[in-house]
């Protein structure tokens, strides 16, 4: 074997071992087209199996859409009727609302002279009943004076009785002693017994103290009936309160009324409202003496 | 051995095995490479020599 067929037999077999290692390394990094084309294929079979759905579907909406079309298309045109029969009414209100405003301005007009007015005479009904507020005091204390002049009238009437009864009887003591003066002297010194006045001596009038201004009781309001006109008071005859006592019921510096005591416990007492300026509370002061 | 010896045997003999083994190395390879390649068309496309 000449060295040249070593040498061939050598690089035949180096290049078979290399080029068996390219195929085989090309071999087994090939794609397997018949799988990517099976599974392109199966996946095309879905997608066109979807698109059919897909068309399908796109035909229900569509005739689904016509159907909407359709019947909003007739919603449309009677709600358009409504709408020209609801503007044809707007208008409408609108002019009697127009009209309605100016009924409301002439009122609120009317409403605000009847409201100055109803101030005024507020005021006026104020004035007038602080008026009539300070006449009854004026005539509570007028009251109370013309009781008291009543008793002093009284009073004097007793004492001018009491003298003119003085009067007669001191006339009649002085005819007693003319006639016998007289007798004495037709007699010549026969002293006649000496007659006695018809009118009999009384004793002296003395004007009478006010009972209750000596007393000077003090109380409290602890009951109130205002359907009966009756008052309790906190005190009784253990304080002596004696039936027809007459309390006065303040509350502050204001005149309550009177109460006119008609029964009388041992702890407190009942009486009548009198002078009632204004209706009683329970601790309102009343007292005998203002 | 003799000359006569050589010229009465009629069969070939290798002039070295070295190289015989070297050209049934070279053989192997491409034999097992040709069974390869044919052995993935097969479990591949079913097929040893048609187009899908």
């Amino acid at each position: 074997m000449s060295n040249l067929t070593k040498i061939l037999i050598v690089l035949l077999t180096v290049s078979a071992i290399f080029l068996c290692g390219i195929v085989v390394t090309y071999i087994a990094n090939a794609n397997n087209y018949k799988e990517k084309y099976t599974k392109l294929s199966s996946d095309r079979a879905a997608l066109e199996q979807e698109k059919e759905s897909l068309n399908n579907q796109l035909k229900e909406k569509i005739q689904q859409k016509d159907d909407l079309e359709k019947s909003l298309s007739s919603q449309v045109a009677s709600l358009k009727t409504k709408e020209d029969d609801l503007q044809t009414k707007i208008t409408g209100i609108e002019r009697e609302k127009a009209e309605l405003l100016e009924r409301v301005n002439s009122w609120a007009s009317i409403t605000k002279d009847f409201q100055a007015t109803t101030d005024k005479q507020t005021q006026l009904l104020s004035t007038a009943q602080e008026d009539v507020k300070q006449l009854k005091a004026d005539q509570i204390k007028l009251s109370k004076e013309l009781e008291q002049t009543s008793a002093a009238v009284v009073e004097k009437n007793a004492l001018i009785d009491a003298a003119e009864a003085e009067k007669r009887r001191l006339i009649e003591e002085k005819a007693d002693l003319q006639n016998r003066l007289d007798k004495i002297v037709q007699t010549g010194g026969n002293v006649p017994a000496a007659g006695a006045p018809v009118t009999q001596e009384k004793g002296k009038a003395m004007p009478s103290q006010p009972a209750n201004e000596t007393i000077n009781l003090k109380a409290q309001i602890s009951e109130v009936d205002a359907k009966n006109s009756l008052a309790t008071i906190s005190i009784g005859s253990a304080d002596g309160v004696k039936e027809g006592m007459k309390f006065h019921v303040t509350r502050s510096d204001e005149f309550i009324c009177d109460v006119l005591i008609v029964n009388v416990d041992t702890e407190k007492a009942v009486g009548v409202l009198e002078l009632v300026q204004q209706p009683p509370k329970v601790g309102d002061n009343a007292s005998t003496n203002l | 051995m003799s000359p006569e010896a050589q010229i009465r045997s009629t069969k070939p003999e290798a002039m070295s095995n070295l190289y015989t083994i070297i050209l049934a190395v070279a053989f192997g390879a491409v034999l097992a490479t040709a069974a390869f390649v044919a052995v993935k068309c097969y479990f591949d496309y079913n097929t040893l020599f048609t187009i899908p």
